[in-house]
């Protein structure tokens, strides 16, 4: 607790609460990298399902990055908001249910995500592994959750 | 225009989703979730046409539009049921009036691609390289999107 008061004292958390456009700034550049992340991981994940075949698997990888800038802008702008309200976001439990479903998302790209782009399915008519299309399915489900749940911090408990 | 908002307010269906629970935000979340959509798709289409990610070929790309409509419809139906519940509060908004027309000028331009690639798609989507004059269309749409989500997020706090 005390490391969540100091964390609302923090020079951060003083501006982004005190400031006009912070906070409006911050929700905006999330549900920037939420889209991004979402459009990226979503396509790639897809794919792996079998949509648009005729997309090369191979050449979905060239998305990382759009997932990456997301995931970066998300972090640095979610810790932010956090640090402004950090012992009510933190009593949250739909903020823990959005933390736990994103570290298993982040779990699963780790584990899988490497996988897909290293099996023989990268050619175009070849489908995925059964095993490859349920993480590829559990990630959607994830990530999904990741923003259902952020969206409702401000309603439930 | 304030006797519309009023009337708006008063209507059955802003004062359904005044008083059943879990309405309102049930509306945002899907908001929310057709803006992933909505730009999550639009930004993988642009900047296809941009040049980033060239392996993957035009068409399938081009193929993604269907999800930037499921995406407009659903937050058009969301965004005007919300607008109903809050249309005094929503109505007198400079930021809401700004989204709105970043929106009808994010339109006219999608029309305005439309007819470029119906025109002269032929020449350039199987090649697989936008020409200049569309890597500006693509330029304006994300840049119009972009603006239309920050003027949304706005609205809350102006």
């Amino acid at each position: 607790m005390s490391f969540l008061a100091w964390l609302e004292s923090s020079a951060l958390a003083t501006a982004v609460a005190e400031t006009l456009w912070a906070y409006p700034l911050l929700e905006t550049l999330h549900a920037l990298g939420m889209a991004m992340l979402l459009g990226a991981l979503g396509l790639i994940n897809l794919r792996v399902l079998g949509y648009k075949p005729e997309l090369p698997l191979a050449g979905t990888q060239d998305l990382l990055p759009l997932a990456w800038i997301g995931f970066t802008l998300n972090a640095v702008s979610g810790i932010a908001l956090f640090t402004s309200d950090a012992i009510h976001f933190f009593g949250s439990y739909t903020f823990r249910i959005k933390l736990v479903l994103i570290v298993l998302a982040g779990l699963n790209a780790l584990l899988v995500g490497r996988r897909i782009f290293h099996e023989p399915a990268l050619e175009p008519a070849i489908q995925a592994g059964i095993g490859t299309r349920a993480f590829a399915a559990a990630s959607l489900v994830f990530w999904i959750g990741a923003a259902v749940a952020g969206r409702l911090i401000a309603y439930a408990p | 225009m304030t006797e519309t908002l009023i009337w708006l307010e008063s209507t059955a269906i802003a004062r359904a989703i005044r008083e059943i629970p879990w309405m309102y935000a049930a509306f945002e979340t899907t908001h929310y979730l057709g803006l992933a959509m909505l730009v999550g798709g639009i930004m993988l289409i642009d900047l296809r046409l941009l040049g980033f990610a060239r392996r993957l070929p035009l068409p399938p790309m081009l193929g993604l539009l269907p999800w930037v409509w499921a995406g407009f419809a659903t937050n058009v139906v969301t965004g005007s049921l919300m607008f109903v519940y809050g249309a005094t509060s929503f109505g007198t908004k400079r930021m809401f009036w700004l989204k709105m027309a970043l929106m009808a000028l994010a339109g006219l331009n999608a029309l305005v691609f439309s007819v470029a690639l119906a025109r002269s798609g032929g020449q350039w989507v199987a090649a697989g390289r936008a020409p200049a004059p569309i890597k500006l269309v693509a330029t304006l749409s994300l840049a119009l999107w972009l603006g239309v989500m920050t003027a949304g997020r706005w609205m809350a706090y102006a």
